[in-house]
């Protein structure tokens, strides 16, 4: 059977997502998230040359530059420089996580989220894959109590949309993704500044050591 | 277009002038000038829209009444905002609570997050909109964490995060919505457009996209159960940012929301949508009331107000007809009176240097005009005549209490706790024997006094008299709805 590279790029980030549920590693997590972004970034890329669509390759660019170079140095700069070691706790043991994740993996499939996945007929696995992603990465952001985690998997929510959007005709245009691609820069950037100051009060980053909000 | 330009430019100029100036004096006058200039073009704007419909600047830019009223909201509050900030840093500076440099950063981040609000309610691109919330999110994360103290970071930390994961799921919605558009081969989608073409929506898609969306907007409103951020961001900024944050942030968020109701109600009618606001108001106003009656902070106590009342509008939209219209002036009150109550409880703060109300006393003695502010206030938000929270209220009940008896009649209750619940922390603070340590000396500073008092005067002068413009603007929103 002929693999399609968009369908093979979206395998490689829905694995990409269930893969971050069993890390216990920092590096271990940036790696997935960086692949999966180069993953986002081939997708866009390889639209915009369908299309003969210069500008969007430029979005595909911008998206490289700033979800595989930028955050993931950003990670690793906050990382090095506090020597944060890996918070893998979680408020589901690991039997539980893998059995949600498992639920997670066939929730597109169910009938109430048929529609979605009926959007582009034409993609229905790809678009299935994409949401399991989705889904499977909202669960990683609310199970996981490190700091880290939890950056890194709301960036993958939002790789797992993009994902989404690429095969239900949803992109929007070149200059609204672009404003999507600066909005999620500046959040890096913010996010870990804001860990690194919560690294120096704290000691950690993990959410589940954070106690001073008790009134 | 100048006066969107002025509208929106004057604070992201004044923000401008604050990162590059070091001279203390112009960062706070320069930025009170632009919050002026800014309400001043929003009046001008405001009798536009009003009396000539919907006003398009270009195609990014599209008030209609809808957005107006948030515009009328943010810039009036704003406005209160920063003039209050210019007292209220002054005299943190003066106690080496802060340094000079962080008021810099202050006015810097404060006009970038007014800015992104005006913003938000003026773009006619959803998507725009959207990039607009989290740029209010980036842009007052730093404000929530303003002290450094491990308890203001967590919380900023707890803000960014969920709020983040919230607007994420309403970015997902908001392309669900955009399926529509995307069938009608538009390129560029606005308001309008995902209206007129909202018979292409899938009635399931519509379904899901609502529900991921009232997720998303709704934790930014405060709505519960998603509401977990919001006491702890509310209560540890400082007071001029927790007022914009209660006052503002929350409106804009429900704008969204609003936004998206009326194309969903296009799709699968207005049912769907009105069951799951009743359902989410009523649980907000239900867990704000327990929280006020056994609060022991009275920051956290008006920042679970805010819940409440985000809860009493949601009510308001999921009864439709007159209480929508109910909802929205209920939107404008609520932003009055809890902008007062946050820049009356600054006084407070400033003078007791504790946000416990055990160790709160004798207010209306130590702090005189303060005093008849807050407990104005607190009057006003219990819902008590003639101010017009009260008739809000009565409205909504009235309107629900035929096709929803059991929602009233909680509603009712509920109410009845938190009104105990604030007569007894608010009698607890105004009266008594001031503790000893307590400087009263703060009132001698008339930026502390005119912000609150005007707010007062507003929200007086509007429940017993509603100007021409203000009656077309709610009337001409709430027949969208």
């Amino acid at each position: 059977m002929f693999l399609s590279l968009p369908y093979l790029l979206v395998t490689i980030l829905f694995f990409a997502t269930v893969c971050m549920h069993g890390t216990r590693k920092n590096a271990a997590l940036v790696f997935l998230y960086a692949l999966q972004s180069t993953a986002v970034a081939l997708l866009l890329a390889h639209g915009a040359i369908a299309d003969h669509s210069a500008i969007i390759l430029a979005v595909a660019v911008f998206a490289f530059i700033v979800k595989v170079m930028l955050a993931p140095n950003f990670f690793e700069r906050l990382i090095r420089k506090h020597r944060i070691t890996f918070s893998a706790r979680t408020y589901l043991g690991l039997p539980l996580t893998a059995i949600v994740v498992a639920v997670l993996v066939i929730l597109p499939s169910l009938h109430a989220f048929a529609p979605l996945t009926a959007i582009a007929p034409a993609h229905t696995a790809e678009t299935s894959l994409a949401l399991a992603a989705f889904f499977i990465s909202c669960f990683f952001v609310t199970n996981r109590q490190g700091g880290i985690s939890q950056m890194i998997g709301l960036l993958s929510i939002e790789n797992s949309i993009v994902a989404f959007a690429l095969f239900a005709g949803l992109e929007q245009s070149a200059m609204l993704q672009i404003g999507i691609m600066f909005d999620i820069a500046l959040w890096v950037i913010i996010a870990t500044l804001l860990a690194s100051l919560a690294y120096e009060q704290f000691g950690t980053l993990d959410t589940g050591s954070m106690k001073h909000l008790t009134e | 277009m100048i006066t969107l330009s002025i509208l929106i430019g004057a604070p992201a100029l004044a923000s401008i002038i604050s990162l590059f100036s070091s001279r203390l004096h112009l960062v706070k006058y320069a930025s009170l000038a632009a919050a002026a200039i800014s309400t001043i073009a929003t009046l001008f704007l405001a009798s536009r829209v009003a009396f000539s419909g919907t006003v398009t600047l270009s195609s990014f830019f599209a008030i209609d009444a809808l957005g107006m009223l948030g515009i009328l909201i943010t810039s009036v509050v704003g406005l209160a905002a920063i003039s209050y900030s210019i007292g209220y840093l002054h005299n943190e500076v003066n106690k080496h609570i802060i340094g000079p440099r962080r008021v810099r950063q202050y006015f810097v981040l404060l006009n970038l997050f007014l800015a992104a609000m005006l913003f938000a309610c003026a773009a006619a691109n959803p998507i725009m909109m959207w990039l607009a919330i989290e740029a209010t999110t980036l842009s007052s994360a730093f404000l929530v964490s303003f002290y450094h103290k491990p308890s203001s970071t967590e919380a900023a930390w707890k803000y960014l995060l969920i709020n983040s994961l919230g607007l994420l799921l309403g970015f997902f919605g908001t392309l669900l919505y955009l399926s529509a558009a995307s069938l009608s081969g538009e390129n560029f989608i606005t308001w309008q457009t995902l209206l007129t073409h909202a018979s292409l929506l899938n009635p399931d898609i519509a379904r899901l996209a609502f529900v991921f969306m009232l997720i998303g907007y709704g934790t930014k409103v405060g709505l519960a159960p998603m509401h977990t951020w919001l006491p702890d961001a509310h209560s540890k900024a400082p007071v001029p940012i927790s007022a914009m944050l209660s006052g503002v942030l929350l409106n804009i968020a429900l704008i969204a929301v609003l936004r998206f109701k009326t194309i969903t109600d296009t799709v699968v009618g207005a049912n769907f949508s009105q069951h799951i606001l009743i359902v989410l108001g009523l649980l907000s106003i239900i867990i704000a009331a327990g929280m006020i009656l056994i609060q022991k902070n009275y920051k956290r106590m008006l920042a679970y107000s805010s819940i409440e009342n985000m809860g009493i509008m949601a009510l308001g939209f999921g009864f439709g007809g007159a209480a929508s219209l109910a909802a929205l002036l209920h939107m404008i009150y609520h932003s009055l009176t809890k902008s007062l109550l946050f820049l009356s409880a600054g006084n407070i703060f400033l003078t007791y240097s504790s946000t416990k109300i055990a160790q709160v006393r004798g207010v209306l003695t130590t702090l005189p005009v303060t005093g008849i502010l807050f407990f104005a206030g607190i009057l006003a938000i219990s819902g008590l005549p003639p101010f017009g929270i009260f008739f809000t209220k009565l409205a909504i009940l009235f309107t629900g209490s035929d096709a929803h008896p059991y929602a009233v009649a909680i509603a009712l209750l509920a109410f009845a706790v938190i009104f105990i619940g604030f007569l007894r922390h608010t009698t607890n603070m105004l009266f008594g024997e001031p503790p000893a340590n307590v400087v009263p000396n703060i009132e001698s500073d008339r930026w502390l006094l005119v912000a609150p008092a005007t707010l007062l005067l507003i929200l007086a002068v509007l429940s017993i008299h509603m100007p021409a413009t203000l009656a077309v603007l709610l009337t001409t929103a709430s027949a969208t709805l």
